[in-house]
């Protein structure tokens, strides 16, 4: 078995099903997560929900048979987005949830994603609790006469429909002319239900949703809205075009004028609409997220927090405030957290904000993106045996002197612009999932080349 | 020594265990998985009883049969054999019942069926076991996962039509019987209540027959624990009583006075009904009364004898292509015209067709059939008991004939002694039968000296 195929960690459970990912993971998994969860006095139900992998349907009967065996009564709400299964969390007043799906990755992939009560991802300590008791497997199986019962309840988009209707003057928004390329994913049955009963007119590709496999990867990237989505705009005369990953909670998007959106932009943008309006003044995103966010968020006075990367990361650096206090988080992925749906990333939100800019400001998309000063970012990958790592970045700190360095997630060092050079930094760090060595920089203005070449050969050297 | 509780018991019918500690959803997706790699990614049947651990069950074991591939044909809640007609009349590669049967409701159990829709036998079961241990699974991929199909109506049609078919259904109607039901709540309650009312034109007086409601008495329909059965009967004046259990498989009857009828009698019953319409040899296990053999003799025909089980009743049934089988102690019926299971269904149809035929009452049938009695008991297994007990017993009486072929059975004309170990629990089971009551009551004496 590949290193690749199944990750087990505080994000919860993920795998290429079949290979990595079996059923005994998804029963002891989610009979942790129920074990793990207090049975409410309520008697509320765990909510579950899934993407239309053909694999969420086994994975589906896992995580219910192991709630009911833990005394959870349990709801399904079928076939929707994370951000509809969290809004439902909510709603029913329930003790948590479980998200079946594997959002941005391909279809052969498989995950389950935990929620806790207010639709809260877990904390860190709280994972650790629950990774505690599915390796200990020692899980609270009730009696027969204590287990609980399924229901299912087909009214949660539109209940989530109707609370984003609250939230967005709809009105104003339906009149966009957008077509929406939805990765075979969970959006094509949110946006079809948007056009039906709120009048938009969406323009949908890629909008079956029979989970056997996908028209091409859902990542949100610019690469994926070249495919098909970017192609289309200019001869369908719409004013943007959105990609969502499987599960709704990503976005990437293209321009009236057909160009593809690098992703390290969407954040920005969103936050120079949503900030200026936001009582609270923190921004939070990642170490390896462009530094345009830090001028746009000082643009508007406000205070960005960077935080490892990861989501683990931002739930943690976000439950250190008080609600009011953070504006929004976000990373280049084009997973973006609002104020007003607190630990929802939601991908659709995000377009309705976007929107809702367009419409406010009366610019199409591409004039509004050219107002953006340039930063250039390059990113490598190298693989690298683990044991190097420590004396690596103890290298790159000792060769790349003369910056502010941040060693809080691998190393990150800053230039501030001087006479004769631009702003640039750079980050190296080790992705989560895999012994790669991921290398980025970023410069104001034209690609730090350079940079990016002695980062690269520096890595290499220790492969 | 007090008698070891079996929490988990993997069995010769399938594997059955206490929900909650030790029938986990782990265990039984686990099972399930194994099961649909071993009957290959095709369709699967899948149905349950109306305990309240069933749908927690049912999930997992959705979960382990489309985790292998499998399509899964979900018949919702269903009586065993109703499941076995279905499997075997459409070809399904096997099936899953989720039943513990007349086990108490703090049990469940898989029961496997090969694609004929018979119990897997033990070369299958070993098999089946063995790939569960090893955790031998096929683990299917994104693309080739299949789904849930729910059939819900289909099969019970499928079963009825085939039982009707062995009985003059017409003349059953006429005669419009007085019915009372006890289907405990089980998986038999709709649709016996559909059978007896709309098929067979009965006026029908039932209880428990809710599957939303806990079983009301004990599961298992043995004549101590059908009390309100009987009182029923003898309030609406029935000229018959029946009572299933939770899978709808076994049968008990009372007649039109409220006595419950010996299982043994039951069986002999339908196998006169069912040898008047078609001739042929008869297969039941060892310790079912000898009332059988006077019953097949009437009718000319061979009786043969195996070890307890219901496995092994059906295999030697196949071997020498017999018309009608069953085991008289646990009341149940294999008709394998239908298929070859034990079915409450056929039991409740031939009787009243029986009735029907002759015109007589249950007590009038019943007082036709030669008398025996018989005395069983039972005590806690020791490991080496059976052997010493099987010795001091052949010593100490001296038959003409002696059956080892499951424990030991020492016969004499009109008599016969018989002790084995259980097949389901830790405990040595002993049975005595004569034609006098004085004989009997001495002969379980002097039996359960050598076993205490």
């Amino acid at each position: 078995m590949s290193t690749r195929a199944l990750r087990i960690s505080h994000v919860g459970l993920r795998g290429v099903v079949g290979n990595g990912l079996t059923a005994t993971h998804v029963l002891d998994f989610a009979s942790a997560f129920g074990t793990f969860l207090d049975l409410p006095a309520s008697r509320a139900p765990v909510v579950v929900g899934r993407d239309p992998r053909l694999s969420g349907l086994m994975l589906r009967e896992g995580v219910v048979s192991a709630l009911l065996a833990t005394g959870h009564n349990v709801v399904d709400l079928g076939l929707v987005s994370t951000p509809v299964i969290q809004h439902a969390i909510t709603r029913l007043g329930a003790p948590g949830g479980i998200s079946i799906g594997a959002s941005h990755n391909d279809a052969h992939w498989n995950a389950l994603k935990f929620f806790g009560r207010e639709a809260a991802y877990l904390s860190t300590t709280q994972a650790t609790e629950l990774l505690d008791i599915y390796h200990l497997r020692n899980f609270r199986f009730v009696p027969y006469n204590q287990l609980g019962a399924l229901s299912a309840d087909s009214t949660s988009i539109g209940a989530y429909l109707s609370s984003l209707a609250g939230a967005f003057d709809f009105d104003r928004l339906r009149r966009f002319r957008v077509v929406v390329d939805c990765c075979n994913g969970t959006s094509s049955l949110l946006l079809q239900r948007m056009n039906e009963e709120y009048g938009f007119s969406f323009i949908l590709i890629n909008a079956a949703t029979d989970g056997g496999q996908f028209a091409h990867s859902p990542a949100t990237n610019s690469r994926t809205v070249a495919l098909q989505l970017a192609p289309l705009i200019q001869p369908l005369n719409a004013q943007a075009g959105f990609l969502f990953d499987v599960d709704s909670d990503r976005v990437a998007l293209a321009t009236d004028r057909g160009d593809p959106v690098s992703e390290e932009l969407v954040f920005p943008l969103i936050a120079d609409h949503v900030l200026p309006k936001s009582e609270g003044r923190t921004v939070i995103t990642n170490l390896s997220t462009t530094a345009l966010i830090d001028e746009v968020v000082a643009r508007h006075s406000g205070r960005l927090l960077r935080a490892p990367v990861g989501r683990q990361a931002a739930i943690d650096a976000l439950s250190a405030f008080r609600p009011g206090q953070v504006a929004m988080a976000g990373e280049g992925t084009g997973a973006i957290m609002f104020a007003r749906f607190p630990y929802i990333y939601d991908g659709i939100v995000s377009m309705l904000t976007i929107l809702e800019m367009l419409a406010e400001r009366g610019q199409p998309l591409s004039a509004i993106l050219a107002t953006y000063p340039r930063f250039s970012m390059l990113k490598g990958e190298v693989p690298l045996a683990t044991t190097r790592i420590p004396a690596l970045l103890m290298s790159l700190q000792e060769q790349f002197s003369g910056g502010i360095a941040d060693t809080s997630d691998g190393l990150r060092i800053d230039w501030p612009p001087t006479e004769t050079a631009p702003q640039r930094w750079f980050h190296v760090r080790v992705a989560q999932t895999e012994p790669i060595v991921r290398v980025i920089c970023e410069q104001r203005g034209a690609p730090p080349y350079a940079l990016h070449d002695a980062l690269m050969d520096h890595v290499r050297s220790f492969s | 020594m007090s008698v070891r509780e079996h929490k988990l018991k993997v069995g010769v019918s399938g594997v059955r265990g206490v929900v909650g500690e030790f029938f986990t959803p782990a265990l039984t997706a686990a099972l399930s998985q194994a099961f649909g790699t071993y009957v290959g990614r095709g369709r699967v049947v899948v149905g349950r009883d109306t305990r309240p651990s069933g749908e927690m069950i049912l999930h997992s074991v959705r979960c382990g049969l489309l985790a292998a591939g499998c399509e899964v044909i979900d018949t919702g809640i269903l009586p065993t054999p109703t499941i076995q007609v279905y499997i075997a009349a459409t070809k399904a590669n096997g099936g899953i019942a989720i039943t513990a049967s007349h086990n108490p409701p703090e049990y469940n159990a898989l029961k496997f069926f090969n694609g004929q829709g018979l119990f897997c036998n033990t070369y299958e079961r070993g098999e089946l076991i063995d790939l569960w241990h090893q955790s031998d699974f096929h683990h299917a991929h994104n693309a080739d996962m299949r789904r849930v199909v729910t059939e819900l109506n289909v099969p019970k049609r499928i079963h009825f039509e085939r039982v009707l078919s062995h009985v003059d259904v017409e003349r059953i109607r006429r005669r419009r019987f007085r019915v009372a039901l006890d289907a405990v709540n089980g998986a038999g309650s709709l649709l016996s209540v559909e059978f007896l009312r709309e098929h067979l034109n009965c006026e029908l007086h039932a209880i428990a027959v809710d599957p939303t409601k806990p079983f009301p008495r004990v599961a298992e329909p043995r004549p101590d624990t059908l009390g309100d059965l009987q009182a029923l009967v003898r309030e609406t004046g029935c000229d018959i009583g029946f009572a299933q259990d939770p899978d709808g498989d076994r049968l008990a009857v009372c007649d039109e006075t409220g006595n419950v009828l010996d299982n043994d009698d039951v069986l002999a019953l339908a196998i006169d009904a069912c040898l008047s319409r078609l001739p042929g040899d008869v297969v039941v296990n060892l310790t079912t009364s000898s009332v059988i053999d006077d019953i097949a003799a009437r009718h000319g025909r061979r009786v043969f004898r195996t070890p307890v089980g219901e496995a092994n009743v059906v295999e030697r049934m196949q071997s020498v292509q017999a018309v009608i089988g069953g085991e008289g102690s646990n009341g149940g019926i294999i008709f394998p015209a239908v298929q070859y299971c034990r079915d409450s269904y056929n039991g409740m149809a031939f009787l009243l067709d029986l009735m029907a035929a002759t015109g007589q009452s249950v007590t009038q049938l019943a007082a036709r059939l030669p008398r025996y009695t018989r005395r069983l008991g039972s005590v806690a297994y020791q490991h080496g008991r059976l052997a010493a007990l099987m010795q001091s017993v052949e010593d100490a009486f001296t038959a003409p004939a002696v059956d080892r072929t499951d424990g030991l059975k020492l016969i004499w004309p009109g008599r016969w002694i018989h002790v084995r170990s259980s097949n389901t629990e830790p405990i040595l089971r002993f049975a005595v039968e004569s034609t006098t009551e004085r004989e009997a009551d001495e002969m379980f004496q002097r039996v359960k000296e050598f076993a205490l």
